[in-house]
């Protein structure tokens, strides 16, 4: 009976999927399944997973957020300008800055969606535009490279909080980013399982107005929403720094609907109200790997954007189609009672 | 000849909102004439904006589509990419091989709108038979197209075409650019479409209403299915104008038009929701959002205030479109009380 119900979730099969790419990829190259892959792999998928969870909770409240990314970037290239700028090189005032913006950026989102009741889709792609455009015509356009970055945004990419040796003496380690993304899992499972703005998020996700007549204050819920979103981006913002050592105002934008993909693998559900945190993990792993390592089967990195539409189509195709059979298998049931 | 100006006043808009696009499309044209009273409307620069908008343009025509009968298509611009690499590359091929141009060109011709016709059933079919919503099917197709597209280039560009190929994307034909002249014969039919055929019909009221369509006794499935087939077409007939204007193709190319797109269209009056949308509508949107561009080109502002611009364009319409609504609820809710009111003393 568990194991039945476990197959109701589209979560199942994409872990599934995941462990047989795993194992796959295992087969034709050792290297993949070693801790130093592992945690490199975390390293570099925390901040998709950050950003995921943002997008995540908009798509339980009924909307999509293609403008994350963006928000993202502009945190990003504003607060390591600032700190050039200021010379207050401090890791925290770069986070508080990203992170302001974020809020504020978000903010605007949750004015045109809860204010103006306007499609989320058009609101955030008009936003993302405005966003980027604005910060590259009035902020800047050159990039910052590894020489010109503040020292502490450096040290803060390098910090590991377990160091494992390797035999000839050198270590690798767990980044401090798998720190930052454990805790933001929890503050948001918290969130969506234990206060009453949590349970209101999947209630405008599933009816709007039926949650209005329930008593959710649902302006104050969207607001909520599109501001966290933004703050999570915020912090990716400065996450994405870190790891690569540079800061193009171009980078990020473009790569929202990858981080949409894996949401949706994991099983949330686009029309709103229902999914779940360890599904949206499963599906950022999925399209880690799948971005990550084709090159570790000898498939040229050319073939990322093929696999990654095809396992969405297929992860969606299994959802919906479940849902129809479901449906029609319930129809039956009806008429034999009659 | 004099211009009847009391006739021109009395004339009522099919679609109440075009008046006021209408008023926006001249107000933009007249600013931009003051703006640049020696450059704008000199013939050579609006021969240029005629032959700029076309590709533009009919992504924008296959989106009004989609979104008619309240869907989206995200993947136009993919496909566009697709269909135009492999073009590309059998023009490519034929070049090389010495194969007759005139036979080279149809082949590719041929080979656009087939792979086009075979994009859209894909979408359609997901969209009508798996019951995966649009925005979900066409953002997997997406990467599905532009990946193909990708793997086929490995990343490169593709050029080198026949010379008889460029003059679909750079001819002229009595002062008329030819990209010009193939979107004015698209935009006729996809009206004839929507306002002449059974499909059309049917089209409106999907997007209205997908449940009473179907008690109607409406296939939804097949007018889904003709819908994002004809959206692949008109994203192939874009691919060709832009392989022919640039004389390469490269995946990835044009993916910023696919803001532009919804931008236009839904300036253009169509409803994310579905059900509404209109040829004329869109066509103002596309001369307003063109007249602007080219304006804001010509006084040396940069792409990213354009960006800026067209994002703070979108928002500001749908925020307008918003109060007025309210506005016009908020006058009809008080008339009735007072008519109340009145009945009632």
């Amino acid at each position: 009976m568990k194991i039945k119900q476990l197959f109701r979730h589209s979560e199942t099969y994409v872990l599934f999927i995941v462990i047989l790419f795993s194992a796959f990829v295992t087969a034709i190259n050792p290297a993949f399944l070693t801790l130093e892959n592992l945690f490199d792999l975390l390293r570099s998928s925390s901040g998709t997973a950050i950003l995921a969870i943002g997008i995540f909770l908009v798509l339980i409240s009924g909307g999509v957020d293609v403008s994350c990314t963006t928000i993202a970037i502009v945190g990003q290239y504003i607060s390591v300008n600032v700190l050039i700028a200021t010379g207050f090189d401090n890791i925290w005032f770069a986070f508080a800055i990203s992170m302001l913006l974020g809020v504020t950026l978000g903010a605007i989102n949750a004015v045109f969606v809860s204010l103006f009741k306007l499609p989320t889709l058009i609101v955030t792609l008009g936003t993302s535009s405005l966003y980027h455009g604005a910060m590259l015509e009035f902020v800047g356009t050159k990039a910052v490279n590894v020489g010109g970055l503040p020292q502490s945004i450096k040290d803060f990419g390098a910090f590991n909080v377990l160091n494992v040796s390797r035999p000839d003496g050198s270590t690798f380690g767990l980044s401090v980013f798998f720190v930052i993304l454990v805790v933001i899992i929890l503050v948001t499972w918290f969130i969506l399982k234990f206060t009453m703005i949590g349970r209101g998020i999947f209630a405008i996700g599933g009816n709007l107005e039926a949650a209005k007549r329930a008593g959710f204050n649902t302006r104050r819920i969207q607001f909520f929403v599109y501001m966290y979103a933004g703050l999570l981006a915020g912090i990716m913002g400065v996450m994405h720094l870190s790891l690569i050592r540079y800061s193009n105002p171009n980078y990020l934008v473009g790569t929202e609907l990858s981080v949409i993909a894996a949401v949706v693998l994991g099983g949330a559900r686009i029309s709103g109200g229902s999914g779940t945190i360890t599904g949206t993990m499963i599906g950022v792993i999925l399209i880690t790997i799948l971005e990550k390592n084709l090159i570790m089967i000898g498939l040229s990195s050319y073939w990322q954007q093929f696999f990654v539409g095809l396992v969405l189509l297929i992860g969606v195709s299994i959802t919906y189609l479940q849902a129809k059979f479901q449906d029609s298998g319930r129809r039956i049931i009806v008429k034999e009672e009659e | 000849m004099k211009l009847n100006i009391s006739k021109l006043t009395q004339y009522k808009f099919k679609e109440p909102k075009n008046k006021y696009l209408f008023i926006i499309m001249l107000l933009s044209i007249i600013i931009m004439t003051i703006l640049l009273p020696t450059s704008f409307l000199r013939g050579s620069n609006i021969q240029s904006m005629a032959s700029q908008f076309p590709e533009f343009g009919f992504l924008a025509l296959a989106m009004m589509l989609a979104m008619i009968t309240g869907g989206i298509d995200l993947s136009v611009v993919a496909a566009a990419n697709f269909t135009g690499v492999v073009a590309a590359v059998i023009l490519n091929s034929a070049n090389t091989a010495g194969m007759p141009a005139g036979t080279a060109i149809f082949l590719s011709i041929i080979a656009v709108l087939g792979i086009a016709v075979l994009c859209g059933l894909f979408n359609g079919m997901m969209i009508a038979f798996v019951g995966v919503p649009p925005i979900l099917a066409t953002l997997g197709t997406q990467g599905l197209f532009l990946g193909l597209a990708t793997v086929i280039t490995k990343g490169y560009s593709i050029g080198g075409f026949p010379d008889a190929f460029m003059t679909i994307g750079n001819g002229v034909v009595l002062g008329i650019p030819i990209p010009f002249i193939l979107f004015v014969i698209g935009a006729v039919l996809v009206a004839l479409l929507l306002n002449r055929t059974k499909q059309g019909f049917n089209m409106y009221m999907l997007g209205t209403n997908p449940t009473v369509s179907r008690y109607s006794g409406v296939d939804n499935s097949k007018v889904i299915i003709k819908t994002y087939i004809v959206t692949a077409l008109l994203a192939g007939v874009a691919s060709i104008i832009m392989i022919s204007r640039a004389n390469s193709m490269r995946p990835g190319y044009g993916s910023a038009y696919l803001l532009q797109a919804i931008l236009v269209v839904v300036l253009g009056g169509a409803d994310p929701d579905g059900g509404f949308g209109n040829i004329p509508g869109l066509l103002m949107a596309i001369i307003t959002l063109q007249v602007t561009q080219s304006g804001l080109n010509i006084m040396a502002f940069s792409p990213f205030f354009r960006k800026f611009m067209w994002g703070f364009a979108l928002l500001l319409v749908m925020a307008i479109n918003f109060i007025a609504q309210q506005y016009g609820d908020y006058k009809r809710v008080k008339r009735m009380k007072e008519q109340v009111a009145a009945t009632a003393s």
